[in-house]
């Protein structure tokens, strides 16, 4: 692959102005599983001189719980998220997800950080410019959309407008659910912002010269059962075809409240408002549960070869409705 | 059976175990040579155009640059059947197609240097589809081939290579048809092979008439004949061929990556290396072929195929190889498992604007029966005929005959194959699963099972010719002189085994040659299954060759005659007086060597079989299908290893097999002409965290093949799974699925739950 520089910081403001320094021209670079293949793929017209290297940097690994809930460094890896004691006690929700992304090497190598503000795996977006040259597009600064005509199989079924691609963090959909914030710090300081607004249509919130640092997530209530159910065609490295996280508390039978997030389905983890209002107050049973999954579709607008992704996001929603809190 | 043998039958440690697992075999990748380069390739972003106008002045002054080559500077080589694609052109065919050449010092200078070429392209419309590409006006890929129909014939396998199956009379057959089913199904998702090591060469220059190439391939002879006849016959070739990180059957010819190496290296002056990365691995070197049926099948209440009809579609994509040997063979192969007298099946292979369809196991044979037996599958249910009783009761038996790939009638002499399938369904419990046509085996609310069977077999486990010598050593060693490269199955270990056991020495004493062609003999290399028989065969008569002569040379040490000697472990003696004896190097003199020799031609008249069972669950409410069990049920004469065999037998859900009906997919988008899946995440590949319950039923009644009285397998233990898996899929749902692989959107549209999907 085309050679760049390494730098190596010792903090993460030494992080941030490094990036200053280079003027846009370098990227971050932490657990490495996503940014490489970026790299050597070559699917971005600009090609940084400088990868800035923090999953050196000491300090910002932690997962910690304080009266305000669960704090995690943006260098933790996915598979000590995923082994963690309090993350499985009581954000059960984030653990299954670390847990289903892609295979024992990327969790090791991974970190949350990343995997939030990982590129999106469009195909299109993806396509290595060896084999005949990039497809640009507008989330790469200018052109159409090749999927709206093509093969859009893996594409969003909701909000999109010009871009079609979907988030591809699993860890995201939990932390939507879970109502959780990411910290951002930059030149200007620090900043939080919740994850479901981390996402935009044509890629994250970090800004230039911004490195997210922390994600917070505010204690769910004790009783509350959480879920996250990933659809792929494969267990191991696949990312979500669709993917759906919850954080459901029911008394009796009856619905309290809810929280439902849904991946794969638009630019980022969307909360399926309309399926919680439906199951809010109701007796979670089949019935219940199927008017939910469908108000939670009732929005989408599938493309030529993503219906099936509707099928799929109401059977995620009924079953994490109806399913036990399973491991 | 096993138990008469030293060393048949039983497990033995592969020769090159601890060189590959210690990192110490060279791969193409890893060899060094004093001055060698790297190519790479300028790929087009079209998929038909021409091109006006090709700066290269850019690219030509980065420093590190030693060469870069347009269609204006090479030579007019061209590679295909016939030969048709010029390694460079003025024109290019699909996206991914070569553009321009360059060698640099390192990589990474070849790379950039690439993205330093300008090019004008003047842009043409591209077709994708067979039957759009046969229509007259039809975008044109080659002036030659007007209608973008290659022309019959492929001279390696003969003059009158089998294109068709022309026999009886359909008519009168349909007439007698109890129940005609007809249709069309298409095996069209142009899975990749996909070995780990992707194709590579190395190539270097003695002089301008002698190019050696290093290759990672199956055997070294067809790297240097394919190169030979492209060069245009007037310069040696020499071939060499080390470890190859596998092939299933793609990396049988390197065309055009050799050629590449060849050309730059010849412009250079110094050797250079052309790996493909694995990015171009997926879109632009091997695809199965696409193979699409309009047929139709008469049948009787008993079983009986009165008539089979059709028109076979065969997309070749921008090139074809080998593409018209592959319906050959495949023709053949229908006849094996489909007892008919009269046939009417009209193959076209067909040129389109997408990479290449190559060599890949299965052969013409797995995709011709993905596409053909579901229109049987359809006659059988109509006359509620079970699958597994029907092609019991259809699959060649000895005494029966057949038409193969050189138009000639075969006679199989082999062994009946019904006890093995019995042996097979009863692992499987088919009686006990099998509910009936499109009937589940279970239910589970959503969940529902479904269990399917498909059939397979392959005349050429005696393709083609295999040479081999054996030398002895006067130290008790002997050494296999064989072109064969160890492309994972194992087989240069069994020829070890086989010469050992000739030989009765100990296996450490044997050797087996780097493959060289010029050192070793002929030898077409392991395709076809012919690894056990055809090369086996060249081995051991070499290896029986050698002890004769050895026995000559030393008769007279223990004065005796020739044919009284025995030998076991580097020991001569007199047959019944085994304590008596002399070490070799007595007998033949320690400044002497023995050299045997050893010949197999052709023979086509023991084919294989392979029957798959497989059981399924798909989940109707996602549409997601689950591969539960596999069980493939064979015969084959005599196991050599074991270990090896089985490892042959798993092999049947990978490599474009069994998973090609449910993940394995080139998704090619016809706006742009652009595989999608170019990379490990898009290509869906199983991985050994989702393997199913697998079972090999295998037998070993005695084939009249060589002493040992095996044949070959491998080949095959993908073919049968494919349409096996669509029958359970179809099964388990309730409802027909026309094609594959078998997504959740085709899924879910055959429940009725969505619409589109499962397209005919």
């Amino acid at each position: 692959m085309k050679s760049f520089q390494h730098v190596s910081v010792p903090t993460i403001e030494g992080a941030i102005s490094t990036l200053k320094d280079y003027k846009g021209k370098a990227k971050v670079i932490a657990g490495g599983t996503d940014i490489l293949s970026v790299l050597k793929d070559r699917i971005l017209p600009e090609y940084p001189q400088a990868l800035i290297n923090i999953k050196t940097l000491s300090g910002l690994d932690y997962i910690r719980e304080d009266k305000d809930g669960l704090k995690i460094g943006a260098l933790a890896r996915l598979s000590t998220i995923a082994d963690n004691p309090v993350v499985n006690n009581k954000y059960r929700a984030l653990a299954k997800a670390a847990k289903t992304v892609a295979n024992p090497q990327i969790r090791n190598m991974g970190t949350i950080g990343g995997n939030l503000a990982q590129d999106t795996r469009c195909w299109y977006y993806r396509y290595p410019h060896q084999l005949g040259g990039r497809i640009m597009c507008l989330r790469k600064g200018n052109g159409p959309c090749a999927a709206v005509k093509g093969d859009n199989r893996y594409h969003a079924i909701m909000e999109a407008k010009k871009c079609f691609a979907v988030c591809p963090s699993d860890t995201a959909v939990a932390l939507v659910a879970l109502e959780a914030t990411v910290k951002i710090r930059g030149p200007q300081g620090e900043r939080t912002v919740l994850v479901s607004a981390f996402y935009q249509p044509l890629g994250n919130d970090l800004k230039d010269n911004e490195i997210l640092t922390e994600i917070q997530v505010p204690e769910p209530p004790a009783s509350a059962r959480q879920e996250y159910i990933k659809f792929a065609l494969r267990k191991p490295v696949d990312f979500g075809i669709v993917s759906v996280a919850a954080v459901i508390k029911v008394t009796d039978g009856v619905c309290h409240e809810s929280s439902i997030a849904l991946g794969g389905v638009a630019s980022a983890p969307l909360r399926a408002t309309a399926a919680e209002q439906a199951a809010k107050g109701k007796v979670i049973n089949e019935t219940t549960a199927n008017s939910a999954a469908e108000a939670s579709v009732a929005g989408a607008r599938p493309l030529s070869k993503n219906s099936y992704k509707v099928e799929i996001v109401k059977t995620l929603v009924k079953r994490v409705l109806l399913s036990g809190d399973s491991e | 059976m096993a138990k008469k043998y030293r060393f048949i039958g039983k497990p033995a440690p592969r020769k090159d175990a601890v060189e590959i697992v210690t990192g110490h075999a060279k791969f193409v990748g890893d060899i060094k040579q004093h001055g060698l380069l790297w190519g790479k390739v300028l790929r087009s972003p079209h998929p038909h155009a021409n091109i006006k106008n090709i700066d290269t002045s850019k690219a030509a002054r980065l420093p590190g640059v030693r060469a870069v080559l347009t269609h204006h500077d090479v030579p007019k080589w061209k590679a295909g059947v016939p030969p048709h694609l010029p390694m460079l052109d003025s024109k290019v065919r699909f996206v991914g197609d070569a553009v321009a050449l360059v060698a640099a010092e390192t990589e990474e200078i070849a790379a950039e240097a690439c993205n330093l070429i300008d090019v004008e392209y003047e842009q043409l419309p591209a077709v994708y589809d067979v039957e759009e590409a046969i229509k007259p006006d039809a975008p044109q890929l080659y002036e030659q081939f007007p209608g973008n129909i290659l022309p019959r014939g492929l001279p390696f396998f003969g003059p009158e290579l089998l294109q068709e199956v022309i026999m009886g009379d359909v008519d009168q057959g349909f007439q007698e048809a109890e129940i005609i089913s007809e249709g069309t199904y298409a095996f069209e998702n142009i899975p990749n092979p996909l070995p780990y090591e992707p194709p590579g060469a190395i190539a270097s220059w003695d002089g301008p008439d002698t190019l050696n190439v290093w290759v990672s391939g199956q055997g070294a002879y067809l790297d240097r004949l394919s190169v030979y006849y492209t060069l245009g016959r007037k310069i040696k070739v020499n071939a060499y061929g080390g470890p190859c990180g596998g092939s299933y059957g793609s990396k049988g010819m390197s065309l055009p990556v050799v050629l590449y190496s060849a050309i730059l290296a010849r412009v250079t002056g110094r050797p250079v290396r052309v790996c493909l990365s694995k990015e171009e691995h997926l879109n632009t070197f091997a695809l199965r072929l696409g193979s699409r049926i309009h047929g139709r099948v008469g049948m009787k209440k008993d079983g009986t195929i009165t008539a089979i009809s059709g028109d076979w579609l065969i997309n070749t994509g921008y090139y074809s190889s080998a593409t018209q040997g592959m319906v050959a063979v495949g023709c053949g192969e229908v006849q094996l498992a489909l007892r008919c007298n009269n046939w009417d099946l009209r193959p076209k292979v067909i040129c389109t604007n997408r990479c290449a369809s190559g060599i890949v196991r299965g052969f013409g044979g797995q995709e011709l029966k993905c596409a053909l037996l579901p229109i049987v599958t359809e006659a059988m249910e109509k006359l509620d005929i079970d699958p597994f009783e029907f092609f019991k009761k259809n699959y060649i038996r000895p005494g029966d005959g057949y038409y193969w790939r050189d138009s000639n009638w075969y006679v199989y002499r082999g062994a009946e194959y019904s006890k093995a399938m019995d042996k097979g369904a009863e692992a499987f419990r088919w009686s006990k699963k099998w509910r009936g046509w499109l009937k589940p085996t279970s239910v589970d609310g959503s969940k529902r099972r479904g269990v399917g069977v498909g059939v397979h077999g392959n005349g050429d486990t005696g393709e083609d010719t295999s040479e081999a010598y054996v030398r002895l050593d006067p130290d008790g060693t002997a050494t296999i002189y064989s072109s064969i490269c160890e492309h994972g199955t194992g087989q240069r270990s069994c020829l070890c085994k086989m010469v050992a056991e000739v030989l009765q020495l100990p296996l450490e004493h044997i050797n087996i040659t780097d493959s060289d062609t010029r050192i070793s003999p002929y030898e077409f290399g392991p395709a076809g299954s012919r690894g056990t028989y055809a090369i086996g065969s060249a081995a051991i008569a070499a290896a029986e060759d050698a002890k004769q002569k050895l026995f000559a040379l030393s008769a007279h040490a223990l004065n005796a005659k020739p044919e009284d000697l025995e030998t076991e472990d580097g020991m001569l003696f007199i047959r019944g007086n085994p304590e008596n004896r002399i070490q070799w190097r007595r007998g033949m003199g320690v400044d002497s060597t023995v050299l045997g020799f050893g010949r197999f031609e052709a023979d086509f008249t023991l084919p294989n079989f392979m029957m798959t069972f497989v059981e399924v669950e798909v989940d109707t409410e996602t549409g997601k299908v689950d591969l539960l069990r596999v069980v493939s049920a064979t015969d084959v004469g005599q196991i050599i290893d074991p270990y090896m065999l089985e490892n042959q037998l798993n092999g049947c859900l990978g490599s474009a097999g069994i998973d090609s009906a449910l993940i394995e997919e080139s998704v090619l988008d016809t706006n742009t002409g652009r595989l999608l899946t170019a990379n490990m995440v898009d290509y869906k590949w199983r991985t050994f965290a989702e393997l199913p319950e697998m079972q090999n039923v295998i037998l070993e009644t005695p084939f009249p093949s060589h002493r040992f009285g095996a044949i070959g397998i491998g080949e095959i233990a993908t073919a049968p799974g494919p349409s096996a898996v669509l029958m359970a899929v179809s099964n388990a749902i309730g409802t027909r699925l026309h094609s594959y692989p078998i997504t959740p959107d085709k899924v879910l549209a055959a429940l009725g739950k969505i619409r589109g999907g499962d397209e005919k």
